[in-house]
């Protein structure tokens, strides 16, 4: 017996020995190493950075759990274009929403704080961006590619990648200092993990935008040599000519000049032309208009999302609309105008111009008191999920409309407004220009203006009519000084009839969690 | 009708106790302590054959009547017990030894100790105290039975889950539930595989010794990081030696919702839309539907248990089944459980080897209900179920409308959600006694492996409005889910004597892994309803999704005990634990602990104090615990693949997206800090005892998703290591023997522990100030905050104001006057008049529980109560505005009762209106028993029961149920049932 404790005393001592291993590897995802060593994993991280703007996570609508982008708010309401319309376009007249989703209301009160869930969402929507193109830029550089054994000739399409990164993160970059001002600023240079970034001015930021458009403007394909959907360099130009435009309020310098000369190359390109039914620019296929400089492109069966086309179609259908006629399965009955957008156009909601696609029957024109209730205020639903034959989306739940990003009418428009503003160029190019818009709203020249209607407060009326809904409102309202301090519509400061707001409010704030993670942030003034 | 048999049966046993009186002839003596020989007054004395007896009187005399051949049994509290035949003898004086019964022996981690011995805060529920009638989970079982331990149901569906809470949670975004060790194997955490509700269902309630709570860090320490939210340690029925025991154990079941649906009935519905919405007045109906009430039923269930043991001079066996299904008081709601199992324990070479093998196994079937009452609670009274002209919604009522709310009753009938859980849990534990090489030294191996294999199935339709009103027909989800684990434990135990102290040493190796894979397919657009679930062709658009994911914990623990003569008692322990969730630079963890213990009454100079004390124990403890219950991978930088619905269009292709995943390298150890101090205490020969303790626990390096700085991440909110969290607190349990008579007999306890918890520090690079408690009501609105120097999870609303006559400021009366208080007077209400006010969490959490014993009777009742706790009524909040029954073109939609009086216009989900002191107190469980013993001649034992469940309850909550579980937030709950359950227990 004494033998056989030994034997089993030997034995257990042997196995205790045991098993120290604790490095498992995922099995369902992969390190970037071994991803990108495969030269097919290139194009569809590429994809992402642009999927960015229209999708929230890898997984789709319905998961459980999903692999959501950010989360510091709902998944589908932090998609980035669906952000960005509302920080564009709520605080102005051409829309009211009156969910009761958190202080959603106080985008179009413009009574928000820094504790703003959408401002926080579009923020770190931003930075999203930059973090992901920056981490396509810091694993594609050449000595990773050596590293990793992709050929040669693969290098140069890896350059093309690098380039249209580098295009989506000054994309964003824009919009972060068109809403904060002085912002964040890192590349990739800086490694995950690191130091929190530091701030940086408006100005410096405005400068590392323009550098690297100028950079990168002959590596873009030329107009229309690209894929749809990604970007060319009409595209470069049109985000060159934005900034040069707004760069008064950016940096307070007059760059108009360097305007017409981007907008210049857009329009002699002679690759784009005028849609000829305006309505036709926001319909499933719209993809198909020669007009679209750049979209981001959505598909009910590939992209799918509750943010992005899919809330731009959905949310401003309700009340006596029938979804079937939106080529939606259902409204979301949320989004409704202002009085003071239906006064934009002569005649109001029956106005001859083609653009006024407002919704009447069951509506109040007036939105009172209560916000929340739909029929208060004319509805405009401008873009909708059905083809300009009436032929519906493939899934009514999610749109295929695509956004336009950059179209000719804009250029059309911006090229106007700097002539306008003393950036040389022709006039008569302008009033030619504008007059096309014009006639194909009313389908004739009847409504056409002279040298003598070209005025700023024309433009920024102009650009309302034409362009509401696509992103540009606020920022052209505050370029023209009618966004705060200046102008009032319904709701505006929270009152039924509308009142103007403090200056400060041009910038929206840093928000809260931010400012405290990060040192290195100063708020802007007056939150 | 059962009362009658139930008198009928009394009678009869009335009668054949008195005829067996007969037979017996008058026995009586005196019994005094053998010490002093003085009487002792009250003991009992006891008729072993009958069960019959009498107490002694002031003189220590008694009499009784017994048979010849019979044995008498002589028993007084804080006095060992004595057994004496009674031969011819008429006259029988006892002297009774001063001291404990039987050591009374505690399971703690690895190994066992004897109460006395203990230094930590550890407390042990057996079988014969446990809850009758625990029907929602096995973790009722000792629900307000021990100081500290809520146990906390979210809702009342049968077999749900419940968490529970020892001294208030210790993390935040990590795992806040205990780690659970069942005969040795320690459980995984999380929740059920798919198509369960609560992973703790594989347990028969039946099959349970005993439950062992280990509350502080110096108990817990030995499990290192998964100890850091206590430890329950479960034990299961063994066999014992003897001829075969054969239990059976049936009970039906009865059960009630409480409370009514919070709507207006058809009639004031009318009235409030004809006030509210006049122009709507042609979208109501003629009919008067209380949908809620058609939601519910009266449930019924049954359960049955049978088992065996016995055993041999070397082995020992027991087995059981079990069976039980229940139904939910929702209609469509149901569970049923099969339960099997099986204990051997074999000896060998001379005992020195004992073998245990351990299976329990079940198959859980449930059917879910749809959420039905959310529908039911906002569905237009005045409208009828039924539409037999509308065929295309199966003759159901329905709006032909995509916002509209879904026909409860036609969700009910036509919606199915079927769920199949299997969990089997195996264990093989080898324990050898080396006495004969190194006197003292023994050694143990525990092999286990526990196996879920899960699915659920839910099928809606195409003649349910979901979809259809949508333009979409039918769907269905079909999840399955796998989970192993593999265990393997090894520890040395070496003790040893030197004079009149002891010590004991343990050193031990475990490790164990986990996988967790699952599929979930989804299906829409169904050409046939036919095959419900089971068919994946019909379905025109299929999604699929997988996952893999393993982890890996290994660990190395030791511990010593020390009992110097007696007096003295030291533990302390170590383990370093290894975690595959953590990259290797910081996957080793260490947790020390140690805890000393001073029995004063064994000094020679508290001779004085013993005449006052019976027990007088000063314990003092301090241990760390770890907690690694995060997601996996979360240190490794990762890409990961896009499903086919994200793909991003590059001119006529679709291309599937890679995208870069946010990681942390530094991802570490959560460890909790905590201190305990405690004092056991007994008076009058222990009838009178008790625990006072004190704690704190100081969680660092708390694991917590925050915001991290933008730019330096790539996602907005990362977990990491961030800030500190407390708790302290006060426990005291109080047992008194009020009554000890053979006949008669009364025990209470009662128990009372304050807690509270503060978020202490949320430093470096993250963010104070994070939102959470997400209602119902809008999308992305939270009425929580984390927030240093606050309770986790602390309410975070507007201060409402009310008129003189205490009504709500409401956004109906005049413009200029806010509803709100400015609290920062900027002459604006924004987010910045939030204020902290409350918390989900009680102050104060009370349990009391009393027996009492009449001849053959037994009653015992569980009271059970908390104070301090607040809950948002999101019932409320969410439906309790005017607005609400016209917003929607088409429909009506009925409102919450309390818009009526705060007469809000719109939703004011942030308003403190909806906040509510839910303190309460409830009476959880009542049981009265009764004993028959032996049934005539046979060898049958009969006891008959009749428990009732949550049978009364004081609060002053206006909602359903003042507990709503962890978060404080109460919406449209699955309400909890009052359960009448009659049982008998026959043992052979």
């Amino acid at each position: 017996m004494n033998t056989l404790s030994k034997l089993i005393f030997l034995l257990l001592l042997m196995s205790a020995a045991a098993c120290t291993d604790l490095d498992l590897v995922p099995q369902d995802r992969a390190d970037p190493n071994t991803i990108l060593s495969d030269e097919e994993n290139y194009e569809p991280f590429l994809a992402r950075l642009y999927a960015g703007l229209a999708i929230t996570g890898q997984l789709g609508p319905g998961c459980d759990p999903c692999a959501p982008d950010i989360s510091s708010i709902d998944e589908g309401f932090g998609n980035y274009l669906r952000q960005f319309f509302q920080l564009q376009e709520f605080p102005t007249e051409t829309s009211v929403i009156g969910w009761d989703d958190g202080s959603i209301r106080d985008l179009h009160e413009q009574s928000w704080t820094s504790n703003n869930e959408f401002v926080r969402a579009m923020y770190y929507r931003i930075f999203f961006q930059v973090s992901q193109a920056n981490e396509f830029l810091r694993e594609t550089t050449q000595d990773k590619l050596t590293e990793r054994g992709i050929r040669e000739s693969f290098w140069s399409v890896v350059d093309g990648f690098r380039a249209e990164a580098r295009f989506l993160r000054a994309l964003s970059y824009w919009h972060a200092i068109d809403f904060f001002g002085d912002v964040i600023f890192y590349t990739e240079e800086d490694e995950i993990g690191s130091e929190p970034p530091v701030e940086r001015s408006r100005a410096d930021v405005f400068q590392f935008i323009v550098d690297e458009l100028a950079a990168i403007e002959s590596i873009i394909p030329a107009p229309s040599a690209q894929e749809y959907g990604r970007v060319d360099k009409a595209a470069v130009w049109m985000l060159q000519a934005k900034l040069f435009q707004n760069a008064q309020v950016y940096v307070g310098r007059d760059l108009n000049a360097e305007a017409i000369t981007a907008l210049e190359k857009v329009l002699d390109t002679e690759n784009y032309q005028l849609e000829e039914t305006y309505q036709n620019l926001f319909l499933t296929d719209n993809n198909l208009s020669a007009e679209m400089i750049w979209t981001i492109p959505f598909d009910g069966d590939n992209t799918q999302g509750f943010g992005g086309m899919t809330y731009l179609t959905h949310a401003p259908v309700g009340g006596a609309m029938d979804p079937a006629d939106f080529g939606i399965n259902g409204g979301w009955g949320g989004i409704r105008t202002t009085p003071e957008m239906v006064d934009l156009f002569p005649g109001g909601a029956n106005s001859a111009d083609s653009r006024a696609l407002f919704f009447t029957e069951g509506q109040n024109l007036e939105i009172g008191e209560d916000v929340d209730i739909f029929e208060n205020g004319y509805g405009l639903p401008k873009f909708r999920n059905v083809s300009s034959e009436g032929v519906p989306g493939v899934d009514g739940r999610y749109a295929d409309t695509d956004f336009p990003v950059f179209r000719l009418g804009d250029a059309y428009l911006m090229y106007a407004e700097s002539v306008v503003r003393g950036g040389g160029g022709s006039r008569d190019r302008a009033v030619q220009l504008v007059n096309a818009l014009l006639e194909r709203a009313y389908g004739s020249s009847a409504q056409n203006i002279t040298d003598a209607d070209l005025t700023l407060p024309f433009i920024l009326e102009e650009r309302g009519r034409e362009l509401y809904f696509e992103c540009h409102r606020r920022t052209d309202r505050i370029r023209f000084g009618e966004f705060s301090n200046n102008g009032v519509w319904s709701w505006k400061g929270g009152t039924p009839a509308g009142s103007t707001t403090e200056a400060f409010r041009d910038l929206y704030p840093i928000p809260a969690s931010e400012l405290l993670a990060n040192p290195n942030l100063s708020q802007n003034t007056g939150y | 009708m059962n009362l009658r048999n139930k008198l009928v049966l009394l009678a009869w046993f009335f009668g054949m106790s008195i005829c067996s009186l007969i037979a017996q002839s008058s026995v009586s003596g005196v019994v005094t302590d053998s010490e002093t020989g003085e009487p002792l007054i009250g003991a009992s004395v006891l008729v072993v054959e009958t069960g019959s007896g009498t107490v002694t009187d002031f003189d220590g005399s008694y009499t009784v009547r017994a048979n010849e051949g019979g044995e008498l049994q002589f028993s007084y509290t804080g006095y060992q017990t004595q057994t004496v035949f009674v031969d011819s003898r008429t006259s029988i004086d006892v002297q009774l030894l001063p001291g404990e019964l039987l050591d009374e022996v505690v399971v703690v981690g690895y190994g066992s100790v004897k109460k006395d011995d203990l230094t930590g805060s550890v407390n042990t529920i057996e079988a014969e105290t446990f809850n009758q009638g625990a029907i929602i989970s096995p973790t009722n079982l000792i629900s307000g039975k021990v100081a500290g331990v809520q146990i906390l149901s979210g809702d009342g569906q049968p077999g749900g889950n419940t968490n529970i809470r020892i001294r208030g949670g210790t993390s935040v975004n990590a795992s806040n539930e205990p780690l659970y060790v069942v005969d040795g194997v320690p459980l995984r955490s999380g929740d059920g595989v798919a198509g369960s509700r609560n992973p703790l269902n594989f347990l028969n309630p039946g099959d349970i010794e005993s439950m062992t709570i280990l509350k502080d860090a110096s108990a817990a320490a030995i499990y290192g990081s998964r100890g850091a939210n206590g430890v329950v340690i479960i034990t299961t029925k063994k066999g014992e030696s003897g001829a075969p025991r054969i239990t059976y154990d049936g009970r039906a079941f009865i059960s009630s919702a409480i409370g009514e649906g919070q709507v207006l009935d058809a009639d004031a519905f009318r009235r409030t839309v004809t006030f509210v919405s006049p122009s709507r007045l042609e979208l109501l109906g003629d009919a008067n539907t209380d949908w809620y009430d058609e939601s519910l039923r009266a449930a019924t269930g049954t359960q049955h248990d049978l088992s065996i043991s016995g055993g041999g001079e070397s082995n020992s066996y027991r087995a059981s089944i079990g069976y039980q299904f229940l139904e939910g008081v929702v209609r469509g709601a149901d569970a049923e459980r099969v339960s099997l199992n099986l204990n051997f324990t074999q000896r060998a070479f001379n005992d020195k080897l004992t073998v245990t093998t351990s299976i329990k196994g079940n198959v859980n079937n449930n059917n879910f209900d749809n959420g039905p009452l959310g529908a039911a609670l906002t569905f237009d009274p005045t409208q009828p179920i039924f539409d037999p002209t509308n065929l295309e919604y199966a003759g159901y009522n329905e709006y032909d409308l995509t916002l509209a709310p879904r026909n409860p009753i036609s969700t009910i009938d036509q919606i199915s959600n079927e769920g199949t859980a299997y969990r089997a849990i195996g264990s093989l534990d080898l324990n050898y006694d080396f006495d004969n090489l190194i006197p003292g030294l023994s050694f143990k191996t525990i092999l286990g492996f526990d196996v879920e294999d899960g699915q659920s199935r839910r099928f809606v339709p195409t003649t349910h409005a979901t979809f259809t009103a949508s333009g979409f027909d039918g769907e269905f989800n079909n999840n399955n889910q796998r989970r192993n684990s593999r265990l393997l434990e090894t520890y040395f135990n070496y003790t040893r004597s030197i004079g009149s102290s002891q010590f004991s040493l343990l050193a031990g190796y475990s490790y164990q892994d986990f996988q967790n894979s699952g599929s979930n397919l989804n299906g829409q657009n169904l050409e046939t309803d036919v095959f419900g679930p089971n068919n994946f062709n019909v379905a025109e658009d299929i999604i699929v999704d997988n996952y893999i994911i393993e982890n890996r914990l290994i660990s190395f623990y030791g511990r010593i005990n020390v009992n110097l003569n007696e007096k003295y008692l030291i533990t302390a322990s170590l383990r370093r634990d290894g975690s595959s969730r953590f990259s290797p630079a910081n996957q080793w963890g260490i947790f020390p602990s140690a805890a000393v213990a001073w029995r004063v009454l064994e000094e020679p100079w508290a001779v004085g104090l013993a005449n006052t004390f019976s027990t007088l124990k000063f314990r003092a403890g301090y241990g760390v615990t770890g907690n690694q219950d995060i997601v996996d991978y979360g240190y490794l930088p990762t890409y990961e693949f896009g499903d086919q619905r994200v793909r991003y269009q590059f001119g006529d292709e679709f291309i599937t997206t890679v995208r870069a995943n946010a990681y942390d390298a530094g991802l570490k150890w959560e460890e909790t800090t905590s201190i305990n101090l405690g004092v056991d205490f007994g008076f009058f020969n222990n009838r009178l005892n008790g625990i006072l303790e004190v704690y704190q626990k100081t969680t660092d390096d708390l694991l917590f998703t925050v915001n991290v700085p933008a730019g330096t991440n790539l996602s907005d909110r990362v977990i990491t290591n961030i800030g500190s969290l407390e708790n302290q607190g006060v426990e005291l349990t109080l047992n008194a023997v009020v009554i000890d008579k053979p006949n008669f007999g009364f025990d209470i306890s009662g128990n009372i522990a304050f807690n509270r918890n503060e978020i202490t520090q949320l430093d470096g690079q993250g963010s104070a100030d994070i939102l959470v408690g997400g209602i119902s009501g809008g999308v992305g609105n939270n009425v929580q905050i984390l927030r240093v120097g606050e309770a986790v999870n602390s309410f975070y609303l507007f201060e409402q104001r009310y008129d003189e006559r205490g009504r709500p400021i409401s956004d109906a009366d005049a413009e200029d006057i806010d509803m709100y208080v400015d609290q920062n007077g900027d002459g604006m209400i924004n987010d910045e008049d939030l204020r902290v006010i409350e918390q989900p969490a009680g102050d104060v959490l009370y349990g009391i529980t009393g027996s009492l014993r009449l001849n053959k009777f037994t009653l015992d009742f569980t009271l059970r109560g908390s104070i301090g706790n607040h809950v948002y009524n999101n019932t409320a909040s969410s439906r309790g505005f005017l607005n609400f029954i016209g917003n929607q073109d088409g429909f009506l939609k009925n409102v919450h009762p309390s818009a009526v009086f705060s007469r809000f216009r719109s939703a004011q989900f942030f308003s403190d209106f909806y906040l509510e002191d839910a303190s309460f107190l409830r009476l959880d469980n009542v049981n009265l028993g009764y004993n028959f013993g032996q049934l005539g001649n046979s060898q049958i034992n009969l006891q008959l029961y009749a428990t009732a469940q949550n049978l009364l309850t004081i609060t002053s909550y206006s909602g359903l149920d003042p507990e709503t579980g962890v978060n404080g937030i109460d919406n449209d709950r699955f309400p909890r049932a009052r359960t009448f359950t009659l049982g008998a227990r026959l043992s052979l």
